[in-house]
């Protein structure tokens, strides 16, 4: 195990410095930059205050003694200041991404909370009405593109019960109510996408299970079904599950980016667009790299899962 | 429909101020307090609260010194002050107490009021004035507005509350230059730190009616009233909270629930959405902003005149109004609604302004173009009205065989492409202050002194232009510039279509509600909240 982990935190790291430099390349590939949003229709290229600005974010270094710039602050948990605002870029991440990772967390605990059950109550009625209404609920939810259902959601809840969510995220260990009353919306907005998908998933999985040698063996044993199903089922489609899980985790950070513009949430997604719309690029690259650094630890933890889980993995390590 | 004819009548009496038009109570009232800062005064007493504004643009900094964008201008105004307040009628003293200009136009001497304090709690003085404006002219400092001042030589410290401006050549736009919109007075030595321009974000320096408490990334800006503020009784909030919501939709809705108590629409036409709602107020005021088609006189076909004015003589502005904005505007020629009256040429002095789609047919058989020609169409990604006005405009100009390839671009895009003077045809959406140098030279002036975005490289009008500013009398002054205009019409690098009315949606516990045509926040100095 320990030697697997050294392995597998070597690949990580090599993949986040190749991201690091695809991130800083594509920020740069964008037209237009910081200077010229300042200054925006107040005179032409090629001024003397243009000239200044440039030098002044250091725009007039070649590429790669930028890179390496930032590169050197990255390795000393520096990535900078932002050129608009000027607070350190570490700070306004972080501050974001807790924003994102309470949203995710709870978006995925909910997506598994739904999913999992119908998933598994699907499965293990294949065919009859139960299963049927499941799977009308599936379909429906993963067609339901995440913008407009949380549109619908807003304007719904808003008409229905005149109420909508407060505009202030406050954290959650400051005033939790206010924290949650500003979430609930934009968890199932997202959240439902993702549980029709677990549930969808889920249920195939039980239902393949019951195609298994293993399944018929100890139905033919005369085992219960009960037994059947949390000894022999359960334990053998948990590795898929756990899986998907961290999947959902990622498509989760990916959808943040629409629902926190509708919701008017601070975190990582709308940091990550409005500093692309004003090309401050040390806060664009700070915000990619965590994300890069999110999906790897995601991925690492259910690597980790596996060992915990499935004792084959175990052995073959 | 009843509202437009009640916004055109007023603009007819000949009076250029800015009027709600559903608060009738204050029509005549409004008109003799234009010149007032901050608009008219309150008719009743009423203090405290914390405003809450919904705002759909978030400032990307609140440094008035370097960051141009208008998101910026509209909340520092509230903070930040310069010695002149920027009314229709024209610029009215603000830091400023009065001033003198000598004979020859070249020295202009400004009396400044005493007793003002900066949110530092320093005292201001002239030391100060000068340290402001020096700062914001040299270029090397990089701040947007530096080319306002290029006719300014030095400044002088006469006393502690005098100070002199002295030209290398007249500008009679000097006041309103030294308004709101980039700059302000600060205090002596501000920028001497390095960390000093982060700083503006968290701790104002300027000695505007609220100073800066909160701003937090993608969230909110919260300012509250500041205690010394020298011009007695105001504010009267105790502070402004900006939401930011990049979203027109969670904007209604939060109005709806009082989530918000005041927002500018984004779309003017989604008033319609809140119409019967109890609580609400829907207001709408003439505006300083202007939507034009620009025309890059270097691009293909547009190189020659012809092309361009059988484009100007097809364009149905009524029609492109209509589908981009629901009528919520009005149709303009060669300058914004709400200059019309002052500095505006009659439409019937204009040769290109009427719809004549046979001469439009003329002119691009004439340019060679009589079997069609292709040209692409540029609009900015987040701009609402570009979209529906791109489609009127391709099946408008179909009719003498230009067809119109529509090319969606993100806004950093567009300015990039602007600023390098690669715009080749495109939508176009921008503010103004209420003087014609202020809205012609830049844009206009050949290279190196203007910008020329358009690559017009007009040599007649750019004398017109150096005139103009040079030019204090008001009434010869209105004369260059009308035959600026008629060139502008003549030779058109430029067709503006239509200026949009703001509309402002606000609780009824809001009152004495006012907003400058410009689009910025100035009036909540002395708006009220009822608790």
């Amino acid at each position: 195990m320990g030697s697997y982990l050294v392995k597998r935190l070597g690949a990580s790291l090599l993949t986040a410095m190749l991201s690091s430099i695809a991130v800083f390349l594509v920020v740069r590939a964008v037209p237009g930059d910081v200077v010229a949003q300042m200054l925006g229709q107040s005179g032409g290229s090629g001024s003397q205050a243009e000239d200044a600005l440039r030098r002044f974010f250091g725009l007039n270094q070649p590429l790669h003694i930028q890179y390496l710039d930032w590169l050197g602050g990255v390795l000393k948990g520096d990535l900078g200041q932002s050129w608009v605002r000027g607070q350190p870029v570490t700070e306004v991440v972080l501050k974001a991404f807790t924003v994102t990772l309470q949203l995710g967390l709870m978006t995925l605990a909910f997506a598994t909370f739904l999913g999992v059950p119908l998933g598994l109550i699907a499965g293990l009625y294949e065919g009859r009405r139960v299963d049927t209404a499941i799977q009308a609920f599936n379909i429906l939810g993963l067609s339901a593109p995440v913008f407009w259902l949380g549109l619908i959601l807003l304007i719904a809840v808003s008409s229905l019960f005149s109420w909508s969510p407060p505009l202030i995220y406050r954290s959650p260990f400051v005033d939790l109510s206010d924290n949650l009353a500003t979430l609930i919306l934009p968890i199932l907005s997202l959240g439902i996408l993702q549980a029709a998908a677990y549930s969808q998933f889920t249920r195939q999985c039980v239902v393949g299970a019951f195609s298994e040698d293993y399944v018929r063996t100890a139905l033919a044993k005369g085992l219960p079904m009960r037994v059947v199903f949390s000894k022999h089922i359960l334990r053998n489609i948990m590795i898929s599950l756990v899986t998907f899980m961290g999947l959902i985790l990622i498509q989760i950070l990916g959808g943040v980016v629409v629902i926190e513009s509708l919701f008017s949430l601070p975190g990582l997604g709308r940091l990550l667009i409005t500093a692309i719309e004003a090309r401050d690029y040390p806060v664009v690259q700070g915000a990619l790299l965590m994300v890069v650094f999110s999906a790897l630890i995601v991925n690492l933890l259910v690597d980790m899962l596996y060992h915990v889980i499935d004792p084959r993995v175990r052995v073959d390590s | 429909m009843h509202n437009n004819c009640l916004l055109s009548n007023i603009r007819k009496l000949g009076v250029a101020a800015a009027v709600a038009v559903s608060a009738l109570t204050m029509t005549t009232s409004a008109f003799a307090q234009d010149a007032k800062p901050y608009g008219p005064d309150p008719e009743e007493e009423i203090r405290g609260g914390n405003l809450m504004v919904g705002s759909l643009v978030e400032p990307p900094s609140l440094d008035p010194f370097h960051d141009g964008s208008d998101g910026r201008i509209r909340v520092t105004t509230l903070v930040y002050q310069g010695l002149f307040y920027e009314a229709m009628s024209g610029p009215v003293p603000l830091l400023a107490k009065s001033y003198e200009v000598s004979e020859d136009g070249l020295t202009y001497t400004f009396n400044l009021r005493e007793g003002i304090k900066f949110h530092t709690g320093q005292d201001m003085t002239a030391a100060d004035v000068k340290y402001s404006y020096d700062y914001i002219r040299d270029p090397d400092n990089g701040s947007p507005g530096a080319g306002d001042y290029t006719t300014v030589e030095s400044i002088e410290v006469v006393d502690d509350y005098t100070v002199v401006f002295n030209l290398d050549q007249p500008n009679a736009s000097l006041p309103i230059t030294l308004g709101n919109k980039y700059g302000a007075v600060v205090p002596a030595g501000t920028f001497d730190d390095p960390g000093a321009r982060a700083a503006l974000n968290r701790e104002s320096v300027g000695t505007g009616p609220f100073k800066i408490s909160a701003f937090e990334t993608n969230s909110y800006l919260e300012l509250t009233a500041f205690e010394d503020y020298w011009q007695e009784g105001l504010p009267y909030l105790d502070a402004v909270t900006y939401l930011f919501m990049p979203n027109n939709a969670a904007l209604l809705v939060a109005l709806r629930n009082e989530r918000i108590d005041f927002a500018q629409l984004g779309r003017p036409q989604d008033s319609q959405q809140l119409k019967g709602v109890d609580h609400l107020n829907i207001q709408r005021w003439e505006s300083l902003g202007q939507k034009p088609l620009d025309l890059d006189s270097d691009y293909g076909p547009l190189q020659d005149v012809r092309v361009r004015q059988a484009i100007a003589l097809t364009v149905d502005k009524e029609e492109i109004l209509q589908a981009s904005l629901g009528g919520y505007g009005t149709v303009i020629h060669t300058i914004p609604a709400a200059m019309q009256d002052t500095w505006g040429v009659p439409v019937e002095e204009l040769e290109f302004q009427t719809r004549d789609v046979e001469r439009a047919k003329e002119l691009m058989a004439e340019a060679g173009y009589a079997d069609g020609v292709e040209m692409d169409l540029t609009t900015i990604n987040g701009y609402d009205w570009m979209d529906p006005a791109a489609v009127t405009l391709r099946e408008q100009l179909s009719e003498i065989g230009i067809t119109l390839n529509i090319k969606r671009v993100d806004l950093g895009v567009w300015i990039d492409n602007f600023r390098n003077h690669n715009m080749g045809l495109t939508f176009n959406d921008w503010p103004t202050l209420p003087d014609p140098n202020m809205l012609f030279f830049r844009h206009f002036h050949q290279r190196p002194e203007g910008a020329d975005f358009r690559n017009w490289n007009n040599e007649e009008a750019s004398a017109l232009l150096r005139e103009g500013r040079s030019t204090s009398d008001p009434e010869k002054r209105k004369e260059i510039y009308a035959e600026f205009q008629k060139i502008l019409d003549r030779t058109v690098p430029t067709i503006m279509l239509f200026s949009a009315d703001i509309v402002t949606v606000a609780n009824d516990k809001v009152h004495n509600l006012y907003q400058h045509p410009t689009g910025w926040y100035f009036g909540l100095a002395k708006t009220q909240l009822e608790e």
